[in-house]
C-alpha cells in the first residue's frame, strides 16, 4: 500500500476522517453574524467605490478618468494586469503541485483556485471599465454579426480576449471538477433545498472506485492542460505592452517578467488568504507551519527571480543605447513617479528577503504584512509600467502626464470588495478546504499497520 | 438488490473485495472517502478512456483554432502596411489558446461519458462511503449470491451490512 500518512502538516495533531468532514462541512453550514456584516461590508464597498462610479463613467464618458490623448492607458489597465497576476498562482500552483504529488498542496489549493477564478472575473471587469462604451464588448468575440465585422486576430488585444476566455473557463472547470466529491459530502449532511442543490452539483457522486480513477485521469489532463495556459495567459498579457513600440514596454523580456511577477503576486496573495481562513473560518488544525514555511520558501525564491529580471530590463536599456529607451527609463527611476519605483523595489526586492530568516517565515503575523507589502509592490509595478511609457515616448511632443482621477482610485478601492464579496460567498458554497484530499495525507486506516 | 458491507479499515476492504472477485463477483462496487490505488487494481482499472478524449479535444481544438483566425482574416480582410493576410506566429497563438479550450472541454465530456455521471437515479449507497468508511456493493446476484457475498464481506470484518433494493 503505497499511500503514506503527512504528519508534519498538522501543527495540533491528526484529525480523523470523520474530523475533517465536520471540520470543513461546518464552516459551511454554520454561519454567525459576523459573516453577514463582512458580507454586508463587502456589497457595500463593491458597490458604493466600484459599480456607482461605473455608471457614472458610463454617463459621462471614459474622459472622467484620468487618461488624456498621450496617455491612453492608465489605472484600469494596471489594474487589469495586477488582478490577471494575482489569477496566476492559485490554479497554476495547484495544478504543478498536483503533477509532482506535493501533500502540503492539498489543504490550501481549493482556495488558491477561487482566488484564481475570482481574481480572474475581477480583471474581465476592468477590461470592460477601461473600454467605455462597455455595451459593444461582444464584438471582441468572433461572433457572426449584421456587419460582417470579424475581430482580428493579428491583434495582441484579441490574444487577450482568447486567452482569458481559456482560462476563465479552465479554472472553473479545474476547481469545480475537484470539488465533486466534496459537493456529495455537503449532500449528505445536508437537508432540505440544499440537498436538492447538491444532489445536481454532485452529479449523484458516490465515490466509485471508477469514479475516483477517472477523476484522477481527467484531473491529471486538466491539470496539463492549465499549466502551460497559465503561462500563456501573462505572456499574452505583456505582448499587449511588449508588441507596440512604446519605448520602456518594446521588451522581449517582458514575457518571463510578466509571468514571473503574476506568480510572485498570485503566491503572496495565497498567503493573504491563508492567513483569513485560519483566522475567520477556524482552520488553523489544517493550514500551518509547513504550509506556511513552503509558501515563504517559494516566495523568496519568486523575490530573487523577479530582482534580477528587473536588473536585466535596466540593463538591456542602457545597452540598447536608445535614446528614447534611455529617456523613458530615466523618467521611470529619477521623474514624477520615481518615489513609486522605488517603494516597488523596496517591497518586493528588499522585503523579502526578510523571509530568509526562518523565525520570520513561521510567524503568520509577519508573514501577513510581507505578503499585502509585496501586493502593494506588485501593484505599483503594473502602475509604472503604464504611467511611465506611454505618456513619456519618442519626441517631448508626445510626451504627457498621467495622473490618476478620483474615479480610477474609487474603483481601484471597490475592486477589492469585488473579490472579497466573492470570495465571502465561495466560502458558503464550496467546501474551502478539499475534504477528501486532506484526507489523503492523515494515516490510512488498516488493521494491520 | 444489492448487499453493501461497510468496513472501518481500509485493508480488510480491500480483502473482501478481492475474495469476492475471486469468488466469481464481477459486479461489484467499491466505494471510498478517497481515491485508493488498490481499489482500482483489484478491479482491473488501468488506463482511462478520458485520455483519448483529451487528445482528440486538443487536435480538434488545434485545427479550429487555426480555422477561425484564417477564416475570419479572410472574411474580413485587414490590409496594414503589406503585411501578411494569414500571419502565421500570431495566428499560432489563437491555435495554442483553442487547444488547450478544446482540450478542458473535451475531457470534461469525457470524464462524464466514462464515469456515467451524472446519474441522480436512486443506486446503493451508505453516506458513511463519503465519511471514514469504505463500502462495498454486490449488485444484481440472486437471492442465493447475494447471501454468499454477505458471509464473505461478514466474515472480512465489515462493521456493517445491509440490503438495498431499488425504488419501484
Amino acid at each position: 500500500m503505497s499511500r503514506e500518512s503527512s504528519p508534519e502538516l498538522f501543527d495540533h495533531g491528526q484529525p480523523s476522517y470523520a474530523d475533517v468532514n465536520r471540520d470543513v462541512l461546518s464552516t459551511m453550514l454554520e454561519t454567525g453574524p459576523r459573516y453577514w456584516i463582512l458580507l454586508g461590508s463587502m456589497i457595500s464597498v463593491a458597490g458604493v467605490l466600484f459599480f456607482m462610479p461605473w455608471i457614472y463613467q458610463l454617463f459621462v464618458g471614459v474622459g472622467a478618468a484620468g487618461m488624456n490623448r498621450n496617455a491612453v492607458w492608465g489605472t484600469y489597465l494596471s489594474n487589469f494586469i495586477f488582478w490577471i497576476g494575482l489569477s496566476h498562482s492559485g490554479t497554476l500552483l495547484s495544478a504543478v503541485l498536483h503533477m509532482t504529488n506535493s501533500q502540503w498542496r492539498k489543504s490550501i489549493y481549493r482556495s488558491a483556485e477561487a482566488m484564481t477564478l475570482f481574481s480572474l472575473m475581477t480583471a474581465a471587469l476592468f477590461v470592460m471599465v477601461h473600454v467605455g462604451r462597455v455595451w459593444f464588448v461582444h464584438w471582441s468575440f468572433p461572433i457572426p454579426n449584421e456587419m460582417g465585422l470579424w475581430p482580428n486576430f493579428r491583434s495582441p488585444l484579441m490574444f487577450d480576449v482568447m486567452a482569458i476566455t481559456t482560462y476563465l473557463t479552465a479554472s472553473s472547470i479545474f476547481i469545480y471538477m475537484g470539488s465533486v466529491p466534496d459537493f456529495a459530502a455537503v449532500r449528505d449532511a445536508s437537508t432540505g433545498i440544499r440537498r436538492r442543490l447538491y444532489t445536481i452539483f454532485s452529479f449523484g457522486w458516490r465515490g466509485t472506485a471508477k469514479e475516483w480513477h477517472t477523476l484522477g485521469w481527467a484531473y491529471t489532463f486538466f491539470a496539463v492542460f492549465v499549466i502551460p495556459l497559465a503561462v500563456s495567459v501573462h505572456s499574452i498579457v505583456s505582448w499587449d505592452f511588449a508588441l507596440s513600440v512604446v519605448p520602456g514596454l518594446h521588451h522581449t523580456i517582458f514575457a518571463p517578467y510578466f509571468v514571473c511577477g503574476a506568480i510572485y503576486s498570485g503566491t503572496a496573495g495565497i498567503v493573504t488568504v491563508m492567513y483569513c481562513l485560519r483566522k475567520f473560518l477556524g482552520f488553523e488544525r489544517y493550514i500551518g507551519q509547513v504550509h506556511l514555511d513552503n509558501l515563504g520558501k517559494l516566495l523568496i525564491v519568486l523575490s530573487l527571480i523577479w530582482s534580477y529580471i528587473n536588473i536585466l530590463e535596466l540593463f538591456s536599456t542602457w545597452y540598447s543605447g536608445t535614446s528614447f529607451e534611455i529617456e523613458a527609463l530615466k523618467f521611470r527611476l529619477t521623474g514624477f513617479y520615481a518615489p513609486l519605483y522605488w517603494e516597488m523595489i523596496l517591497f518586493c526586492a528588499f522585503v523579502p528577503l526578510l523571509m530568509l530568516t526562518k523565525k520570520i517565515r513561521l510567524s503568520w503575523n509577519k508573514m501577513l504584512v510581507i505578503s499585502i507589502l509585496i501586493n502593494i509592490g506588485m501593484l505599483t509595478e503594473r502602475f509604472i509600467i503604464v504611467a511611465t511609457s506611454q505618456p513619456r515616448k519618442f519626441l517631448p511632443d508626445a510626451f504627457g502626464f498621467y495622473l490618476p482621477s478620483w474615479l480610477e482610485i474609487s474603483i481601484t478601492v471597490g475592486s477589492f470588495g469585488i473579490f472579497a464579496t466573492l470570495f465571502l460567498i465561495f466560502i458558503k458554497w464550496v467546501p474551502a478546504v478539499s475534504i477528501y484530499e486532506v484526507k489523503e495525507t492523515l494515516p490510512p486506516p488498516r488493521r494491520n499497520s | 438488490m444489492a448487499v453493501m458491507g461497510a468496513f472501518a479499515y481500509e485493508d480488510d476492504f480491500l480483502g473482501a473485495a478481492e475474495k469476492l472477485k475471486s469468488a466469481g463477483f464481477d459486479n461489484i462496487s467499491l466505494l471510498s472517502p478517497l481515491p485508493l490505488e488498490e481499489a482500482y487494481e483489484v478491479l482491473g482499472l488501468r488506463k482511462s478512456r478520458v485520455r483519448h478524449f483529451s487528445l482528440f479535444g486538443g487536435i480538434i481544438g488545434a485545427l479550429a483554432g487555426f480555422a477561425l483566425a484564417v477564416g475570419t482574416a479572410l472574411v474580413f480582410i485587414l490590409p496594414t502596411g503589406g503585411r501578411a493576410i494569414i500571419a502565421l506566429p500570431p495566428y499560432f497563438i489563437i491555435t495554442y489558446e483553442m487547444t488547450i479550450l478544446f482540450g478542458v472541454l473535451f475531457t470534461l465530456l469525457g470524464f462524464h461519458f466514462v464515469s456515467g455521471l451524472p446519474a441522480w437515479h436512486d443506486a446503493p449507497y451508505m453516506t458513511s462511503a463519503n465519511i471514514d468508511r469504505f463500502v462495498i456493493v454486490v449488485e444484481g446476484a440472486t437471492e442465493d449470491q447475494l447471501t454468499r457475498a454477505e458471509a464473505i464481506i461478514k466474515d472480512a470484518g465489515a462493521d456493517e451490512i445491509q440490503r438495498w433494493v431499488a425504488d419501484q
